[in-house]
């Protein structure tokens, strides 16, 4: 028989729950094997899809027809310059401009960004691929937190939680100053085997927090510490960033 | 043309021969040209989905499917099975992928539309559950244990048909 929480694990693991709520599952999961055995097979399957199964894109053939029949439905291109055109012609031919405007709106519309419970995430995983992409991953190289934690003091307003837990596999090696949301953010950056995984600190305001986040494979855990928000990111296992997060909990009691 | 692959992926994923997945997404870019002032929210790609699993309805002559209340429950329902398949080793040959996504796609294939959409819109759109229900009509419980049933089933089927030892992770 599955267990009771089995629906909440599964809301856990798609990052659909709030704080309190992510909280009691991750409680009930450290005694209960089924669920944290659902976990795994959740993470399995998730990662088994998004790396193997076939995405469909459309090719150009299609975009070709679809530009072209858009075009005809719109008495107008259906290119964003030309339907602007239309509007500039608007007392002219009004059955064309109107539909050309309307296209146009109508591809700004399809353009909207993802919704904002999701922008947080999305802010958070470019700034983590951003650093990784160019050479600014780290301001302040360290493997010891009495020189990272003093150097954050000097250029970020958070002082974030920083440990080595090279004996558990996690090694500090040293900080950036980054920003989230337009907020200064303070990153503690380790290295775990082959990854690298970013520890993302900033003064917590009234945002919504999921608890868990995977994008293109990459993983997000988000906690609170005191005042702070924290943010933990990498292509590393869920288990692996997990684990440096319960590391960090462990050494960080919040601040007074 | 913003989230076209999604259109595209969806369509592909519900439709068969002979409905093709081509004309469903050509006609739901024109559905949604044509009705966007009715379009109210902030998200794009949950209404242009809804549009494409319309027009797949209709093109397979169902308007709209009734709200399946039921779930039936069998064998594989076992939410807390242990872990069944281990992660794939590193050095694996490209045939090995081609081979393993080929296999994937046929169970994706094989599972219940209800089961099929839903997972496809939860694990390669990345859509919350509110969009999901949003999408397909049903209420959020529903899209719930639909994503664990087809979770279950894709995670079983894909370690029963393993070529080779299917026991050996276990």
């Amino acid at each position: 028989m599955p267990c009771s929480e089995a629906m909440r694990a599964q809301a856990y693991f798609d990052g659909e729950l709030d704080a309190a709520a992510a909280l009691a599952v991750e409680q009930h999961v450290e005694t209960c094997a089924k669920c944290a055995a659902l976990l795994a097979d959740l993470e399995s399957t998730r990662k088994l899809l998004r790396e193997r199964a076939p995405y469909h894109r459309a090719d150009e053939g299609l975009r070709g027809r679809i530009a072209a029949s858009l075009a005809r439905a719109g008495g107008a291109a259906p290119s964003p310059r030309r339907a602007w055109a239309g509007r500039g012609r608007f007392g002219a031919g009004a059955a064309s401009g109107a539909a050309a405007m309307a296209l146009a709106a109508s591809l700004a519309f399809l353009m909207v960004l993802p919704p904002p419970s999701n922008a947080l995430e999305g802010d958070v995983m470019n700034a983590h691929l951003r650093a990784l992409m160019s050479d600014h991953l780290i301001d302040v190289v360290s493997s010891d937190r009495h020189t990272v934690k003093p150097w954050f003091a000097g250029h970020t307003d958070v002082s974030p939680p920083a440990g080595d837990f090279a004996k558990a596999g996690y090694t500090l090696v040293g900080g950036r100053a980054d920003y989230v949301q337009g907020h200064r953010a303070a990153v503690v950056v380790y290295r775990h085997g082959a990854h690298v995984i970013d520890v993302f600190a900033w003064k917590a305001g009234d945002e919504k927090l999921p608890s868990i986040a995977t994008r293109n494979g990459d993983h997000m855990v988000f906690w609170k510490n005191g005042d702070l928000v924290l943010c933990a990111v990498s292509d590393t296992g869920l288990d692996e960033l997990r684990g440096l997060v319960r590391l960090i909990k462990q050494t960080s009691a919040p601040a007074a | 043309m913003p989230h076209l692959d999604a259109a595209y992926n969806l369509a592909r994923w519900l439709a068969r021969p002979p409905v093709d997945a081509d004309d469903i997404v050509q006609e739901a870019m024109l559905r949604a040209y044509s009705s966007f002032e009715t379009f109210r929210g902030s998200d794009g790609k949950p209404w242009l989905l809804a549009i494409v699993r319309n027009c797949f309805l209709t093109a397979v002559g169902r308007s709209r499917r009734p709200l399946a209340a039921t779930v039936p429950l069998d064998d594989d329902v076992a939410l807390g099975d242990p872990a069944l398949f281990a992660d794939e080793p590193d050095a694996e040959s490209v045939v090995i992928q081609f081979e393993q996504g080929r296999r994937l796609g046929g169970i994706i294939e094989g599972l219940p539309e209800d089961f099929r959409e839903v997972l496809v819109l939860r694990e390669m759109e990345d859509l919350s559950y509110r969009q999901i229900a949003q999408i397909t009509g049903a209420p959020i419980g529903t899209v719930m244990s639909r994503l664990a049933r087809a979770r279950t089933m894709l995670k079983t089927r894909w370690r029963s048909d393993e070529p080779g030892a299917p026991h050996a992770m276990q």
